[in-house]
C-alpha cells in the first residue's frame, strides 16, 4: 500500500543554488516521521517543496497523487496542513481571525464548532486573548496560534517546521503532548523537521537524517537513538 | 605625438563613432531639412536636455520625480521675466535660469530625502499638479493666465554669415535657436557623461541599487542625492528656458502635468539609466504626437469624426500603451533592446562573451 | 458663524468624494504595497459610462450601482492583465506603470466622449435645508450621506464577512495565506475590483460639480492622495478621517482671500508634504520595517 506521503528523488533549490540533490522518503499513514539534520542540511526545502513554495523535480505524491504542478493552495486543499519556520502567523490580523483562517477550507460546519473547543482546550490563553491582535502574543503563544490553526484545517498530514524554535522547555514539552496527541487520538500524520533531535526521536517512529541535501541516514527512530555512532556523528548528542 | 594621437583614434570602441557619427548629424540637420522643421527639431532637443536630467535622478540616483514639469517652468519663467522686465539679453538668462533652477532643486532635494521612493513620487505628482495654479497666482510678475510673450531672437551676424556660406541662405531664427539648442545639449551631455563615468556616477549608482549597502560602503548618499536632485533640476531649467526661447511664449498651460509624464515616458522609453536614451527618448515623446497629428488626417480610412478624436488622444493612448509594454517587457527602454541585441550578435560573431573596456553600462535593472 | 458651519459641511461634503478615492488607494496599497496613480482616471471611466448610461435612459439610481459592477469587474480584469503579469517586478516599475495606465485610460475617455466638458444635473434636487440656521444644499448631504454608506458597506464587507478576511489575509500576508488554502492571486483581484468601484463612487458624486471631462480627476486625486497621507496610506480608517480632514481645511482655506479657489490644490499639496515631513505614517499609519 502506498505511503501518505512520498518523495522521490526530489531535487530543489534557489535560482541556481541546488540545496536537496535527489532525496527519497516516505510518511506513512498515522506516523510521526522526523527530518533532522544540520542547518543548511535541506530540511525546511523539503517540506517547502511539498507545498509548493519551492521548485522541485523529481516525483512527490500524496495518497498515490502527483503533487507535480499544483499550486500552494491546491496542494493544501489536498489535506496537508504546513507550519511554517517562523509560524506564519498572520500578526496583522486578531488571534481569533488567524483561526478562522484555520477554518476556512473546512465544509463541515458542525464539527468545526467542537474542534474550536478543543483547541481553546489545549490552548487555553488563545481563548483568552482571541480578540487581540496576533502580532501581541508571544513567541509560544504565536507556536501554539499556529498548531491550533493546523488543527483546525482538520489534516490528513502535518507539516511541522521546528516547532520548538526559540522556545522554553516547558512550553515545547506542552507542544510535543499535543503532537503526540494529535497524532494518536485524531490519526493525523505529521512529518517534523526539528533541530531538536532528541525531541525528535523520542515522539516519531522514524527518521531522515539529512546531510547537505542528501539522505544521510534513515530508519527507526528508537534504532537511531541507540546507535551512538549515529548519534555522535549526525544528531550531535 | 601624431602616431600615437592616430593610434587613439583607430583603437577608439564603436561607440565613440557612434557619437561623431551623431554629432555630424545634428550639425547638418538644418542644410537639408527646412526652417519650420529645424524648429521642431529644436523643440525635440529641449525634452532630450529635460530627459536627461531627469534621466540623472531616476536612472542614475533611484529617485522618481514626477513634477520635472514644474522644474522646466521655473527655468522658463526665470528667462521670461528677465527678459521682458528686465531686458536682460536673452543669452544670459539660460544659465541664469539653469543656476536658479539648479539650487532651488538642490533645496528640494534635501526634505526628498526623508522620502521613501513611493512617497516622492507622490509628492512630485502632486507638484505637477499644482504648477500652473503657481504660476498664475502672482500675476503681476508672471502674468498670470495670459502668460509673457516674448520676441524671436534674431541670429547673430556671423552665424547668418557663416550659413549662408555654406547653405547660400541665411542663417533664420529657427535654426538659429536651433543650433544654440544643439550646442548647449552638447554640452550637457558631455556633462553628463562624464558625470555618470567618474565617481559621482558611481556613487549614485550604488545608490540606486542598494542604499544601505551602499552607506556601508562609505557613500555619503545624502550629498549625492540632494546634488542628483539639483543637478536635474539645473537640466530642466536649461530645457524650460529654451522652450521659452523657441515657443516666444509662456503660460501656466504650456506646464500642465502631461508634461511631467511626457519626460518621465521619454527617459524610460530610451532606457535609465543609459547616457544615449534621453536622446532617443525626447526625440520619440516629441514627435509622437506631430507625427499622429500629420498621419492620422492623411489616413483615408479613418472616418472623418474618428480622425480628430484620433488625434487628440492618440499620443496619451500611445504614450500610455507604449510606457506600460516597456516597462513589461523591456524595462531598460530602447537602448536596453539594442545593447542586448548587439551584444548577443557580437557573442554569436565571436562566439565567447567579452567586456569591453569603456564599453556602456552594462544594462542593468531599472529604478529599484 | 453661520457661514462657517456652510463651509464646513460643504467640506464634509468634499471629505466624502476624497474619502472615497483615498480608501481605494489604500486597499490597494494594502494589497501590493503600490499607489495606483490610475485610481482617479479609472474612476473618470467609470463616470463617464454610469453617465452615458443615463443618458440612454437608466434612471440614475439604477445606473450608480450598475456602474459600480461595471468598475469592479474592470478593476479585476485590469489585475488579471496588466497588473499579475508584473507582480513581482519592484515597486516603481509597478508604479510607472500605472501613470502608464493612467495616461492610457485618460486617452482612452476623451477618445471615446470627447474632451468638451459636459455639465451633469444632479440627482438630488436643487432644494436646500436648514441647520442650525445655516443653508445646506441637498446636494451636499446627499453626497454625505452616499459616501458614509458607501464607506460602511465597505467596512462591513471587509471586517465582518469571510471573503473580507481572506482578502485582508492575502493583502498583508500572501504566503503565509496561501498555506491556509486562500487563493491569493484571486483576493488580490478582488481588491482591484473592490477599489475601482469605490473610485468610481467618488467620480460619480463629484461630477455634478465639477464639469464632466477626462481631465475632471487630476485635482480630485491630489485630494485623494492628501487624505490617505494624512490618515495613513495603510488605513482605511485613516482615509476616511483624513478625506474629511482635507475636505474641511480645504473648504475653509479657500475661502481666505489670500488663497482662493485657485490656489485649494495648493493646500493639499501643502499638507501633503507636511505630513511626509513631520508625521510620515499619517494618523493612524503604523511605521513599518523596511526590509533590506
Amino acid at each position: 500500500m502506498a505511503a501518505l506521503l512520498e518523495l522521490e528523488e526530489v531535487r530543489a533549490g534557489y535560482g541556481q543554488t541546488s540545496v536537496l540533490h535527489g532525496v527519497s522518503m516516505s510518511v506513512e499513514e498515522g506516523q510521526i516521521v522526523s527530518l533532522l539534520g544540520a542547518n543548511g542540511a535541506g530540511k525546511t526545502t523539503t517540506l517547502r517543496s511539498v507545498t509548493g513554495g519551492v521548485h522541485w523535480s523529481g516525483d512527490i505524491r500524496f495518497s498515490g497523487r502527483s503533487l507535480k504542478r499544483l499550486s500552494t493552495e491546491d496542494v493544501v486543499r489536498c489535506g496537508i496542513a504546513h507550519v511554517p519556520e517562523g509560524r506564519g502567523i498572520l500578526t496583522e490580523l486578531t488571534v481569533d481571525e488567524n483561526l478562522r483562517l484555520g477554518a476556512y477550507l473546512r465544509k463541515d460546519g458542525g464539527h468545526v464548532r467542537k474542534d474550536y473547543d478543543r483547541v481553546f482546550e489545549y490552548f487555553p490563553v488563545l481563548h483568552e486573548r482571541r480578540r487581540l491582535s496576533a502580532s501581541t502574543l508571544s513567541g509560544g503563544e504565536q507556536q501554539m496560534l499556529a498548531v491550533a490553526r493546523a488543527l483546525l484545517m482538520r489534516p490528513r498530514l502535518m507539516l511541522l517546521d521546528e516547532p520548538s524554535l526559540g522556545l522554553a522547555p516547558i512550553v515545547v514539552r506542552a507542544i510535543f503532548e499535543i503532537i503526540r496527541t494529535i497524532n494518536q487520538a485524531d490519526g493525523v500524520s505529521i512529518f517534523l523537521v526539528e533541530q531538536n533531535a532528541r525531541l525528535a526521536l523520542e515522539i516519531s517512529s522514524q527518521a531522515y537524517v539529512l546531510e547537505v541535501g542528501r539522505v544521510a541516514v534513515s530508519g527507526a527512530s528508537s534504532d537511531l537513538m541507540g546507535k551512538e555512532s549515529v548519534r555522535r556523528s549526525y544528531l550531535g548528542y | 605625438m601624431l602616431a600615437s594621437m592616430l593610434q587613439r583614434i583607430r583603437n577608439a570602441p564603436p561607440r565613440y563613432w557612434l557619437v561623431v557619427v551623431v554629432a555630424l548629424f545634428f550639425a547638418g540637420l538644418p542644410t537639408v531639412v527646412s526652417s519650420f522643421s529645424a524648429g521642431l527639431w529644436a523643440h525635440a532637443l529641449i525634452f532630450v536636455i529635460a530627459i536627461m536630467g531627469l534621466n540623472i535622478l531616476i536612472g542614475y540616483s533611484g529617485q522618481l520625480s514626477l513634477g520635472h514639469g514644474a522644474f522646466m517652468a521655473l527655468g522658463a519663467y526665470t528667462m521670461a521675466i528677465l527678459v521682458s522686465r528686465y531686458h536682460v539679453n536673452y543669452l544670459a538668462t539660460i544659465p541664469i535660469a539653469g543656476l536658479l533652477t539648479g539650487v532651488v532643486g538642490f533645496v528640494f532635494g534635501i526634505p526628498a530625502l526623508r522620502l521613501s521612493a513611493l512617497y516622492l513620487a507622490l509628492a512630485t505628482f502632486a507638484l505637477a499638479v499644482v504648477t500652473p495654479n503657481f504660476i498664475a497666482r502672482p500675476d503681476k510678475f508672471t502674468g498670470g493666465n495670459h502668460g509673457i510673450i516674448l520676441a524671436a531672437p534674431d541670429p547673430p551676424q556671423f552665424a547668418k554669415d557663416a550659413f549662408a556660406a555654406v547653405t547660400g541662405t541665411p542663417m533664420t531664427g529657427d535654426q538659429w535657436i536651433y543650433y544654440l539648442t544643439a550646442a548647449i545639449g552638447a554640452l550637457l551631455f558631455w556633462l553628463a557623461w562624464n558625470l555618470v563615468r567618474h565617481r559621482a556616477g558611481r556613487a549614485m549608482r550604488a545608490i540606486r541599487d542598494g542604499e544601505v549597502a551602499a552607506a556601508a560602503s562609505g557613500v555619503n548618499i545624502a550629498a549625492y542625492k540632494t546634488l542628483a536632485f539639483g543637478i536635474s533640476a539645473f537640466y530642466a531649467g536649461i530645457a524650460g528656458s529654451l522652450y521659452g526661447i523657441v515657443t516666444g511664449f509662456v503660460s501656466p498651460e504650456t506646464f500642465p502635468v502631461t508634461l511631467s509624464i511626457a519626460l518621465l515616458v521619454g527617459a524610460v522609453i530610451g532606457g535609465l539609466a543609459s547616457t544615449a536614451g534621453p536622446l532617443l527618448g525626447g526625440i520619440f515623446v516629441y514627435y509622437l504626437p506631430i507625427e499622429s497629428n500629420q498621419w492620422v488626417p492623411s489616413q483615408s480610412w479613418i472616418p472623418g469624426q474618428i480622425a480628430s478624436a484620433v488625434e487628440k488622444a492618440g499620443p496619451a493612448v500611445t504614450y500610455g500603451v507604449v510606457l506600460i509594454l516597456i516597462m513589461i517587457f523591456a524595462p531598460n527602454g530602447i537602448v536596453g533592446l539594442i545593447v542586448a541585441g548587439y551584444t548577443r550578435l557580437r557573442r554569436r560573431l565571436r562566439g565567447v562573451a567579452d567586456r569591453d573596456i569603456g564599453q556602456m553600462p552594462p544594462a542593468s535593472q531599472t529604478v529599484p | 458663524m453661520q457661514a462657517l458651519i456652510q463651509q464646513v459641511i460643504s467640506g464634509i461634503a468634499s471629505g466624502g468624494i476624497f474619502a472615497s478615492l483615498a480608501l481605494a488607494l489604500v486597499l490597494i496599497y494594502n494589497a501590493m504595497g503600490l499607489v495606483n496613480f490610475a485610481q482617479g482616471e479609472m474612476a473618470m471611466f467609470a463616470t463617464f459610462i454610469a453617465f452615458t448610461l443615463i443618458d440612454r435612459g437608466l434612471s440614475y439610481w439604477i445606473a450608480f450601482p450598475v456602474t459600480l459592477v461595471i468598475a469592479f469587474a474592470g478593476g479585476v480584469l485590469i489585475q488579471r492583465v496588466v497588473i499579475r503579469p508584473v507582480e513581482r517586478a519592484p515597486v516603481l516599475t509597478l508604479v510607472i506603470i500605472t501613470l502608464g495606465m493612467a495616461t492610457l485610460i485618460n486617452g482612452l475617455a476623451g477618445f471615446i466622449w470627447g474632451y468638451v466638458p459636459r455639465s451633469i444635473p444632479s440627482p438630488f434636487s436643487v432644494g436646500t435645508y436648514s441647520v442650525l440656521g445655516a443653508v445646506v444644499s441637498y446636494q451636499d448631504i446627499g453626497v454625505i450621506a452616499i459616501s458614509a454608506v458607501v464607506l460602511l458597506l465597505i467596512y462591513l464587507l471587509l471586517q465582518r464577512t469571510t471573503i473580507g478576511l481572506t482578502m485582508r489575509a492575502a493583502a498583508h500576508h500572501p504566503e503565509a495565506s496561501r498555506l491556509l488554502g486562500v487563493r491569493v492571486s484571486w483576493m488580490l483581484a478582488l481588491g482591484w475590483g473592490l477599489a475601482a468601484a469605490v473610485g468610481a463612487v467618488s467620480g460619480i458624486m463629484v461630477a455634478p460639480v465639477l464639469f464632466l471631462e477626462p481631465n475632471m480627476m487630476q485635482a480630485i486625486i491630489v485630494y485623494a492622495f492628501a487624505a490617505a497621507v494624512l490618515g495613513g496610506i495603510e488605513s482605511p480608517l485613516g482615509a476616511v478621517v483624513g478625506g474629511v480632514i482635507v475636505g474641511v481645511t480645504v473648504n475653509l482655506a479657500g475661502a481666505l482671500p489670500f488663497v482662493g479657489g485657485d490656489l485649494e490644490l495648493a493646500v493639499a499639496l501643502a499638507i501633503i508634504i507636511a505630513v511626509l515631513l513631520v508625521r510620515p505614517n499619517g494618523l493612524f499609519g503604523r511605521p513599518s520595517v523596511r526590509r533590506v
